[in-house]
């Protein structure tokens, strides 16, 4: 009742204003008209009582006043008050307003278009229900353990062994068929790369195969048709149905009801559509990457064969030895973790002991579950980092936009003292002056945090069209939900409470006695100078990290830009190929690739072709074990290289120099011996000092071959700029008795894609038509699309070093300015009593030069800290770089000294006679 | 206590004042000054301007309630009484002088 009572009363004097207005006042009419007739029933005439009886209730306004007051509205009619009067005021400033809120803006901007992309990456859970009870699950073992081929994810772990989370099939099986710990488990795998033809035109599609129980235990329902079901995921081949993403319903269908039920050929397999996903499902590997297609694992002997670990069978279901599937399960209710994967463990090892010949007493793998409320979640591994950095810089920024502020207010704060002791005079408190500052700074983040907001959201799309390739389409679309609208609310809060409070402190602190007279020149006026100067030498030190930072970064994206590569990188155009194992089992994909060699050098304006099956600075990598000649295959481990199939012109189309022996020419046939040419990298590390020409090594760990040695080449970088060449050899594509599964043709010409595209098409349909060309590229734009962490990277910490030298500029500039309008008294006494204006001016300089080396010095000593952090981000530059150190010292030096000019030329031409009468 | 015009009412004195008043039927608040009078045999004079916010807080905590009706005359005046309240009578507290600034 009490707190009905208050809230009901609170809220008709808070929102029903008037109405509660107007009731007081008919009330006190109602009192003064009954009061005046008492009194002229007791013979006062008319006149006189309504006089009397209105003197004795008092003020009518006070009145109204006084009873809103009691309903318990004062705290909202005073933050009000205080509202009206702070827009008032910084609509009298518009050059402040401006400043504080754009560099707010900025700020709180830059923040969230970050925490957006953070957010996607790092953060989205699969839009399944309930993500965060689903468990992917994992394993680990030492070095050598029982599991030996693997396709998919692993990571080694730092006491020697390996963790993954593929799966055999037999063994998910068992595991599936005794599962008792978790609600049921299933199974699934993307595939890279498959090609769908739809009404006759192929195309490059993604998928992902998954279990007949995916989508019962997901829970997720398709928005047209049916789900993949139990009864598709039966005998080999029973299945043939596909669901297909919303997207590519989208794309291809253009949201066709009449796709349920159509056929279409997927690696020349027909099958057929059964279901639509619903929007924005991405499948269960990652929430970032969404597949196109969806079918059962039925289907993977027919429609995705692939022969692995020496088996002949292309099917992987009854495949022992490959670990490939990845496996997932819901927990259930009242069963913890631990004790799932305890279960599991004793599951894993008698699946593992029943499906697998385990050699030698090696270990079986142990058991783990893993958060699987992202999925795989692989876009995490390699961001974590860079994107934490980011954000770290991001925060700089935004404290330094604050510092500015706080600065700017303070000046504004020493300016409105009189108005301070005024209000204190009257009998404000302490705590009230302190709630109308506050909320003077809060208006001002909350504005500056809107602008942010808007910004953030027209620059959106900027981070993922930043992070995706110039051929493909972009990395994701930022969306933006009430997280990021909490973030911008949050840190606007903290920004306006951060650099609000110092000014604010600042303003309670007013002796009112003093700086209500007229001529105040108290000792208190000299400490709060301090303030101002502390502030400034913290922006001069934040505005250095950035310095430094953007610095650092900018050379590193120089340094990858100018290393050298080993090869002729200009005028070569690449395209790949995949061409499905439906049609080209095996090396029956040679004669095809033979066939282009020959028709693709034909076409006018095509100097040379060269297919590679490991594009060059892609970040793709083919490895084999390597025994050179004389050595044994030892059983606890063997040294491996990275090794490349290539046509016969590869070394002449790239330009990498053989520098011993010959390339490969026609000799070298599918039946002639084996042979290669290694770089010269691997020569020095396994032939040192002897001439490797001649000689020859074993290659291959589940089929060894021996292969001869007939050249040596230049060495030349493989994947990845960032590393030096490591050993190599490169065998002719002819040779590989199982085919390339995946080539690249790289052809040098002076032509460009958009004139050879349809030529290239042309031929390369004339051969097969059911086969697209996929990725047409240059291989600079390869290499430039390699380096698209960095030169994100220096964009951004560029921008930011920028953005850092301008408010820098600017809190200088104002902090000097205030200081010297401050001391304009003491200036004309000086100068009254003979300094000169030089004097004047470097005594000015020389206050803003220990502001100015005391900022630097700590900023040099928090960028040595802070290096070490990013130093595994940068190339070819230490993170204690001097060089970078030293300009960015001078850099801000000189904007220092800069900014503090003007102000040092104005308190030199101070007319001593005017500054004196001035008080 | 004669007719002191320069004592000052502790507030808490007013509300209980205000309450006893009340307690005795719904009053309009110029019956609430009446009643006190009444009440004190004219020997307390209450200051009329700390009266109707005395009301206004009284009904914000909810120790009375407030309505419109009609007053002898027929005119329309605000009335306030006890809240309804089942069983025994209300079990007033009396406010330690706290004082509020207004």
């Amino acid at each position: 009742m009490n707190l009905f009572s208050r809230i009901a009363t609170w809220w008709r004097a808070v929102a029903k204003r008037d109405e509660l207005d107007r009731q007081v006042r008919d009330e006190l009419e109602f009192h003064i008209e009954s009061h005046a007739e008492d009194l002229m029933r007791s013979g006062v005439p008319r006149e006189e009582a309504l006089r009397r009886a209105r003197a004795e209730l008092g003020s009518l306004a006070a009145g109204r006043e006084n009873c809103r007051a009691a309903s318990g509205s004062r705290f909202v009619d005073e933050l009000w008050t205080d509202l009206r009067y702070a827009l008032r005021m910084l609509a009298r400033s518009p050059g402040f307003a401006a400043i504080a809120v754009g560099s707010l803006a900025l700020g709180i901007g830059v923040n969230t278009v970050l925490f957006t992309a953070a957010q996607h990456m790092l953060l989205d859970r699969l839009s399944v229900p309930h993500p965060q009870q689903l468990r992917l699950l994992a394993w680990t073992e030492p070095k050598e353990g029982a599991v030996e081929s693997l396709w998919g994810w692993y990571d080694d772990l730092p006491g020697g062994g390996e963790t993954s989370t593929s799966f055999s099939y037999p063994v998910y099986q068992q595991l599936r068929k005794q599962n008792s710990a978790m609600e049921s488990l299933f199974a699934f795998k993307t595939l890279d790369r498959q090609t769908a033809t739809i009404d006759g035109h192929a195309e490059a599609v993604t998928a992902e195969m998954v279990s007949g129980n995916y989508y019962s235990s997901l829970q997720v329902w398709p928005q047209l048709g049916r789900g993949i079901q139990e009864s598709d995921d039966g005998p080999p081949g029973s299945g043939p149905v596909v669901v297909i993403s919303d997207q590519f319903w989208t794309r291809e269908f253009a949201r066709s009801p009449h796709v349920i039920g159509k056929t279409i050929f997927f690696n020349m397999t027909p099958m057929t559509i059964v279901g639509v996903n619903p929007p924005g499902f991405t499948g269960a590997y990652s929430a970032q990457e969404t597949p196109d297609f969806f079918f059962p694992f039925s289907m993977q002997p027919i429609a995705a064969p692939m022969k692995f670990g020496g088996s002949t069978s292309s099917s992987l279901l009854r495949n022992t030895n490959i670990w490939w599937v990845l496996v997932m399960g819901r927990v259930k209710p009242g069963v913890p973790d631990r004790t799932a994967a305890a279960s599991f463990n004793v599951l894993l090892d008698a699946a593992v002991r029943a499906t697998m010949v385990v050699k030698n007493n090696r270990q079986t793998p142990r058991m783990l579950t893993m958060d699987g409320s992202r999925g795989q979640n692989p876009a995490a591994e390699g961001l974590a980092k860079p994107i934490s950095v980011l954000l770290g810089l991001g925060g700089l920024v935004l404290l330094l936009a604050c510092a500015n502020l706080a600065n700017l207010l303070l000046a504004r704060a020493s300016a409105r003292q009189r108005e301070m002791s005024v209000r204190l005079a009257l009998g404000a408190g302490r705590c009230r002056i302190l709630r109308q500052m506050m909320t003077e700074s809060l208006l001002l983040s909350l504005l500056g945090g809107a602008a942010g907001l808007a910004l953030a959201y027209a620059v959106r799309n900027a981070i993922p069209r930043f992070m995706s390739n110039s051929w493909g389409p972009p990395a994701f679309s930022a969306r933006f939900d009430w997280r990021i609208f909490g973030f911008a609310a949050g840190i606007s809060i903290v920004t306006g409470l951060i650099f609000g409070l110092a000014p604010a402190w600042q303003a309670t602190r007013v002796q009112v006695s003093s700086s209500l007279k007229e001529a105040a020149q108290t000792a208190s006026r000299r400490q709060r100078g301090l303030a101002g100067k502390t502030i400034v030498a913290v922006e001069l030190a934040l505005s250095m990290l950035l310095v430094v930072g953007a610095g650092l970064f900018v050379q590193t994206l120089l340094q990858l830009g100018h290393s050298r590569l080993g090869f002729q990188p200009d005028r070569l155009l690449l395209f790949e190929l995949q061409p499905p194992q439906t049609h080209y089992p095996g090396p029956a994909n040679i004669p095809l690739y033979r066939q282009l060699d020959e028709r693709l050098a034909a076409i006018p304006g095509i100097r040379s072709v060269a297919l590679t099956s490991v594009p060059l600075v892609a970040g793709n990598a083919m490895t084999h074990t390597f025994i050179p000649e004389g050595q044994q295959r030892k059983p606890e481990g063997n040294p491996s290289v990275l090794s490349n199939n290539v046509g016969e012109n590869f070394f002449s189309t790239y330009g990498i120099p053989i520098v011993a022996g010959r390339g490969f020419n026609s000799a070298d046939t599918e039946t002639s011996r084996k042979v290669a040419v290694v770089n010269e990298s691997l020569a020095r590390k396994y032939f040192p000092g002897l001439n490797p020409i001649g000689r020859t090594f074993e290659a291959g760990w589940n089929q060894p071959i021996r292969i001869e040695i007939v050249g040596v080449c230049g060495d030349a970088k493989y994947d990845h700029l960032r590393k030096d060449p490591e050993p190599t050899y490169y065998a002719p594509y002819w040779q590989n008795s199982n085919g390339i599964e995946q080539a690249t043709f790289a052809l040098a010409t002076s032509l460009d894609a958009k004139t050879l595209a349809p030529t290239l098409r042309q031929v390369v349909q004339s051969i097969d038509r059911d086969l697209p060309l996929l990725d047409m590229r240059t291989q600079e734009e390869q290499i430039a699309a390699s380096m698209q962490p960095e030169r994100i990277f220096a964009s951004l910490t560029a921008s930011f070093g920028v953005l850092a030298l301008i408010l820098a500029c600017i809190g200088i500039y104002s902090i000097m300015a205030w200081m010297v309008s401050r001391r304009t008294n003491e200036i004309g006494i000086r100068m009254a009593l003979g300094a000169r204006s030089q004097q004047v001016q470097g005594m000015v300089l020389r206050e803003a030069a220990w502001m100015t080396l005391l900022g630097v010095a700590v900023g040099v000593a928090g960028a040595l800290a802070l290096g070490r952090v990013v130093a595994s981000l940068l190339y070819g530059l230490k993170s204690w770089d001097p060089m970078t150190f030293a300009a960015s010292a001078l850099l801000l030096i000189l904007v220092a000294l800069g900014a503090s000019w003007i102000p040092a030329r104005r308190a030199a031409g101070v007319d001593p006679i005017r500054a004196l009468r001035h008080e | 206590m004669a007719k002191d015009a320069g004592v000052d009412l502790l507030q808490g004195t007013l509300d209980m004042l205000v309450l006893k008043a009340v307690s005795l039927g719904p009053l309009h608040g110029y019956g609430v000054l009446l009643r006190i009078q009444q009440i004190s045999q004219n020997r307390l004079e209450i200051q009329q301007g700390s009266l109707y916010p005395a009301l206004y807080r009284l009904e914000h905590e909810g120790w009375i309630g407030g309505e419109w009706g009609h007053s002898e005359n027929n005119r329309r005046a605000r009335y306030y009484r006890l809240p309804r309240r089942d069983g025994a009578g209300s079990k007033l507290k009396p406010r330690s002088g706290t004082s509020s600034r207004t």
